[in-house]
């Protein structure tokens, strides 16, 4: 119990715990006061006549301080300043505003302390127990901010709840830190312990919205990583992953739900579509195809630009079928569809790989003369290595073939986090609360959603974060593809591939404003950082677009590379699908 | 004689001008799209329920894409966006599912918009053609992907602005 509010409280404050214990008889073994000796002695002195101790008495110590009161009172009065002074720290402010001075006669003690409680609220909240200490970390404290509450009550009663619920939230935030900082040092003992706590604390707060759900996922992840560690090798990460028919579902849920994809999409189409103004043969190279959302509009564009659609060719790249279904193929050729009713000439050509770096230049069959355009779209990543040994990663061989193929534009769209620092716990607590932002904007449009349909591909969406989460947390070495960079490093990176940052431009920035305001929920933000532009919520950034182009200085690598159909490495099938023209 | 032929010509000249009076809209179906033309979509719904000539004529494409060109500042594009939002759906689908719900939202609330936009607006809503084309877009070729799949992209314009 510390300080006093904005009244003057009696400065006999703090001695009155100790009042109780000394109603009777105990004036005689005097032990030292809590407010020293000076001035008050006389005052004692004086009142210190015969010691009787009938519970009617006026209490003598305080009297000779100012105050009547009755020692029967005494417990009384103790707790109702203890209540006194949580109900003023607890008040809102409009309690303190009395509109005229009232005068109460401190002297009173017992009448003043119970006419002040009533005074300020008719219903007060029973005495809370001393709050814990509060836990002083060095991690960044950020905790503030974005965790989410949705209180519905306005009653005191339920901000005692609440302030309740946010102890527990922040004790979940530092315990999942402490999880995270044993599983760093390898005490899976310890670790264990706090995730056992954890469980417990997550009883007390409401799991289904803000930091309860994500912190559930968090713990889940821990829980994951230390009793079924993914070792190096790919295969058992797919228990994780799934298979790659459930990713494209949760990819599209995703894309429904909220607007990052769509922003993504958008950008990438306007920089492609102003890369290939002039172009009559233009070849677009995504590099993960999914159901083709992207791809739409871009044919829409380019049936509308002036002078004429181009000749269009798609080549889309994505995880082989297992099941014999040939997906990219129908992707293929639903996108033909819609491109021969609106009257663009149109090719297709699927590349199935289960990696990017598996994909040969060859195998995309770029034709000299072409405008090239390649999209990466949350793959770019997957490419990354452990930051100290980026030497072996495969992104560099990427890039360099990227950019061999003089490709007019590369459209790159990542995450804007940094998730690939070596030490596990700075990347834990980086994604602690990446990921507890991404979920806060997915709520609020949950508030607004009063379709059931729309609730499910809430969930769905969920769950494909929650797929990220769980690689991010449990999967070490080459399981681990969640590697996500922030935006200056990949513009260095890109830069040493000989790649130039292009300017997106203040029509594709009034395009994604124009987008953010269709969605419901106003904490989306965009902004523009050195012509890439990042949409985030509350000024947190979670996703960025940019857009480069190869130096006209880069010599082109030799033909043979690009042309020799002669090496088939791995499993690839290549399905060419022509729309009404080859 | 002048006197007996002279009330018959009364009478016929009353009756030529209680003819020339009775003047029907829905006689001049042209007219009738020039003016309903004019309306703006929550209207066109309603004038749509008049009768079966009213309805025919508010079911015709031209009137919507005049509709939708007039909330662009500049124009509807070049002559081949017509073939194109044809091929993707029409005008008035175009209206149903993007531009109107995008009007609204801009307008603050359903019923509120107007005909009549501020350039401010114009210039703002200018770009929301393409983007609506381009959600259009997407709309169509979820659709092509058979009855199983339910197109779901456009969903977010229909949910209410939760600006709480």
């Amino acid at each position: 119990m510390e300080g006093e509010g904005d009244l003057q409280l009696p400065s006999l404050f703090s001695f009155s715990v100790l009042l109780p214990e000394r109603a009777c008889g105990e004036r005689e073994g005097m032990g030292p006061y809590p407010f020293g000796s000076g001035t008050a002695t006389t005052g004692w002195a004086a009142a210190d006549s015969a010691p009787q101790c009938s519970a009617s008495e006026i209490d003598g110590l305080l009297a000779g301080a100012g105050y009547r009161v009755r020692s029967s009172d005494l417990l009384h009065v103790a707790h109702s300043l203890e209540r006194l002074e949580s109900a003023i720290g607890g008040a809102p402010d409009d309690h303190l505003a009395f509109a005229e001075a009232v005068h109460y006669n401190p002297s009173d003690l017992t009448a003043w302390v119970d006419s002040i409680l009533s005074e300020l609220s008719p219903s007060l909240p029973p005495p809370r127990p001393p709050p814990a200490a509060p836990v002083v970390e060095t991690w960044p404290d950020p905790t503030c901010s974005p965790l989410p509450y949705r209180q519905h009550q306005t009653a005191v009663v339920a901000s005692t709840r609440q302030r309740e619920e946010e102890g527990s939230a922040i004790r979940l935030v530092h315990l999942l830190v402490s999880c995270a900082d044993a599983v760093q040092r390898g005490d899976s003992g310890l670790a264990w312990n706090i995730i056992e706590e954890m469980r417990v604390v997550l009883t007390r707060v409401n799991t289904g919205v803000g930091i309860g759900k994500v912190a559930g996922y968090f713990v889940d992840a821990l829980c994951w990583r230390i009793y079924s560690p993914c070792s190096s090798s790919s295969s058992s990460s797919v228990s994780v992953a799934g298979s790659a028919a459930e990713q494209e579902i949760l990819y599209h849920h995703f894309y429904e739900v909220s607007p990052y994809l769509k922003f993504a999409h958008f950008m990438a189409n306007q920089a492609i579509l102003e890369a290939f103004d002039g172009y009559n043969r233009v070849h677009v190279i995504d590099f993960n195809l999914m159901h083709g959302l992207q791809w739409p509009a871009l044919i829409q564009a380019l049936a509308l630009r002036a002078g004429g659609p181009p000749f269009l060719r798609l080549t889309g790249i994505g995880p082989p079928s297992p099941d014999g279904r040939d997906a990219l193929r129908e992707v293929g050729l639903r996108l033909a569809e819609l491109a021969r009713s609106v009257r663009v000439r149109f090719a297709f050509r699927g590349v199935a790989a289960s990696r990017i770096d598996d994909v040969r230049p060859w195998m995309l069959q770029v034709v000299p003369g072409e405008a090239v355009a390649v999209n990466s779209v949350l793959q770019l990543h997957r490419l990354l290595g452990d930051p100290g040994d980026d030497a072996a990663a495969p992104i560099d061989s990427v890039l360099g073939w990227i950019v061999g193929l003089r490709p007019r534009i590369v459209t790159v769209v990542e995450q804007e986090a940094d998730h690939n620092r070596p030490a596990f716990l700075d990347r834990f607590t980086e994604a602690l609360f990446y990921y507890s932002t991404m979920f806060d904007s997915l709520e609020t449009g949950r508030g607004a959603a009063r379709h059931h349909h729309h609730q499910q591909q809430q969930a769905v969406a969920e769950v494909y974060l929650q797929r990220e989460i769980c690689n991010i947390v449990c999967c070490e070495g080459a399981a681990r593809v969640e590697r996500h960079e922030p935006l200056a490093r990949w513009r260095a990176r890109l830069g040493r591939a000989s790649l130039r940052a292009v300017h997106l431009g203040s029509n594709a920035f009034k395009q994604a404003s124009m987008l953010l305001t269709l969605f419901s929920g106003e904490g989306y933000c965009v902004e523009e950082v050195d012509g890439c532009l990042t949409l985030g919520w509350h000024n947190r950034p979670l996703i960025s677009a940019s857009a480069w182009r190869a130096d006209d200085d880069v010599a082109p690598p030799p033909d043979i590379q690009l042309f020799n159909t002669s090496m088939a490495s791995t499993t690839n099938n290549s399905i060419t699908i022509s729309g009404n023209d080859i | 004689m002048g006197v007996m032929i002279l009330p018959l010509e009364e009478e016929e000249e009353e009756e030529d001008k209680k003819r020339r009076n009775t003047f029907s809209i829905n006689d001049n179906v042209d007219l009738l799209v020039e003016i309903l033309g004019r309306l703006d979509g929550r209207s066109l719904g309603v004038a749509a329920c008049v009768c079966k000539l009213w309805s025919s004529v508010c079911r015709k494409d031209s009137v919507w894409e005049a509709l939708c060109n007039r909330h662009v500042a500049g124009g509807g594009g070049g002559p081949g966006t017509r073939s194109v939002v044809a091929a993707l759906g029409g005008y008035r689908r175009l209206y149903r599912l993007c531009v109107g719900p995008v009007l609204d939202r801009l307008a603050g609330g359903p019923g509120l918009a107007g005909w009549a936009a501020t350039r401010e607006e114009a210039a703002h809503l200018s770009l929301s053609l393409s983007l609506s084309l381009s959600l259009f877009s997407i709309d169509c070729y979820e659709r092509l992907g058979g009855p199983r799949q339910r197109p779901a992209s456009l969903l977010f314009l229909c949910k209410p602005v939760n600006v709480s």
